[in-house]
């Protein structure tokens, strides 16, 4: 939400607040330096990620056809379906942050229970999708069998696949753990409308999962 | 709401769920076109629209300071110079830069092996000079 709906700016907090640090002037300032930190490592993590964008391009200009041909043969009904199912995850965030916001404690637990809910749905369809490739033998390296896509690079496709996936796999499972302590905290009414940073980061968190999703599905399923 | 009147309705939400969802409807279609050339650059586009609603809306980036706004922005740069760099690196190489066994540019060490056409010595019988040359007088 915006900075000045973060706390009672105006009305000094020092002393009255178990919430701010003792290091801290203000919770204001407080609030301001805990979303800093978390964009900055949001920042690392995007560049952590552009480490394999930047491997996914290069092979992709080394071996188009290849890629082209191998996305294809990728389980696009299963990519889909988890862009929609990370999206809707995503706005159940956003509204866990808007109920905490309004004082509905309550509302805000079941909507951060649907994100676990579709974060587990996510990582279901990737698991039927890992089996279908693991059957078709659609693998990295010399493990590659894979007999209706025999083109050179094919292969690498697949490492970038699994690689990428993989540790966007990753990102969903620890997402799906700071979810669950934000879903506790709530409920036990830890947040309220004046002091909600810690579920407003764990959200930031969850939206870039979905962000790094957004780019994985075209690039790895339809182009 | 909150008692200090800063948050407004849950509406906005859902509108930008919409949005996101129609987007990637629309991606998924053209993406069964197979479109080419144009294929790439427009799943790219879709994607960076779908990226900015994500990140103005969901993220409220939209209302937050300036200084979020710039460390975002300097990672998105820097991805984009790194992508771009990197391939523009790949895509520009020559004989010359490409050795053989050079793990880019693999036709290069074939060409290394077998000199292409026009840089083999012209056929003719032995002893004539190669055509364009002078005959020695």
């Amino acid at each position: 939400m915006s900075e000045a709906a973060a706390l009672p700016g105006e009305h000094p907090v020092h002393g009255a607040d178990e919430h701010l640090a003792h290091h801290f002037s203000s919770l204001e300032r407080q609030v301001d330096a805990s979303r800093l930190g978390m964009w900055l490592f949001l920042c690392t993590e995007v560049l952590l990620f552009a480490g394999l964008f930047v491997g996914y391009s290069v092979y992709r200009y080394s071996f188009p056809a290849a890629f082209a041909a191998s996305s294809r043969a990728s389980e696009i009904w299963a990519g889909t379906l988890n862009t929609a199912v990370l999206i809707t995850s995503s706005l159940t965030v956003a509204l866990a942050i808007h109920f905490v916001c309004a004082g509905r404690q309550r509302a805000a637990v079941v909507c951060l229970a649907i994100t676990l809910f579709f974060a587990v749905a996510f990582l279901g369809i990737k698991a039927i999708e890992y089996t279908a490739h693991f059957h078709e033998h659609q693998l990295p390296g010399r493990y590659y069998r894979f007999e209706e896509v025999r083109l050179p690079g094919a292969e690498m496709y697949w490492a970038l696949y699994f690689l990428m996936t993989g540790l966007h796999a990753l990102h969903v499972l620890v997402g799906m753990t700071v979810l669950s302590v934000i879903a506790w905290r709530t409920a036990h009414g830890y947040y309220s409308p004046h002091y909600y940073v810690g579920i407003e980061l764990a959200g930031l968190y969850w939206h870039l999962v979905d962000l790094i999703w957004i780019f994985l599905f075209p690039l790895l399923y339809l182009i | 709401m909150a008692e200090n009147g800063e948050h407004h309705s849950a509406r906005p939400y859902f509108f930008v769920w919409v949005l996101l969802i129609a987007l990637t409807a629309t991606t998924w279609a053209t993406g069964r076109m197979h479109l080419g050339t144009w294929a790439l650059p427009l799943a790219l586009a879709i994607a960076i629209a779908k990226s900015l609603l994500v990140i103005l809306f969901f993220m409220h980036l939209w209302e937050q300071k300036g200084v979020n706004r710039i460390v975002i922005g300097t990672s998105f740069v820097f991805v984009a110079l790194i992508i771009s760099l990197t391939v523009a690196d790949v895509a520009t190489r020559f004989p010359l830069a490409t050795p053989a066994g050079a793990p880019f540019g693999t036709d290069i060490p074939a060409q290394l092996e077998e000199p292409a056409p026009e840089i083999q010595p012209p056929a003719g019988p032995i002893g004539k000079p190669p055509r364009g040359v002078p005959e020695p007088k």
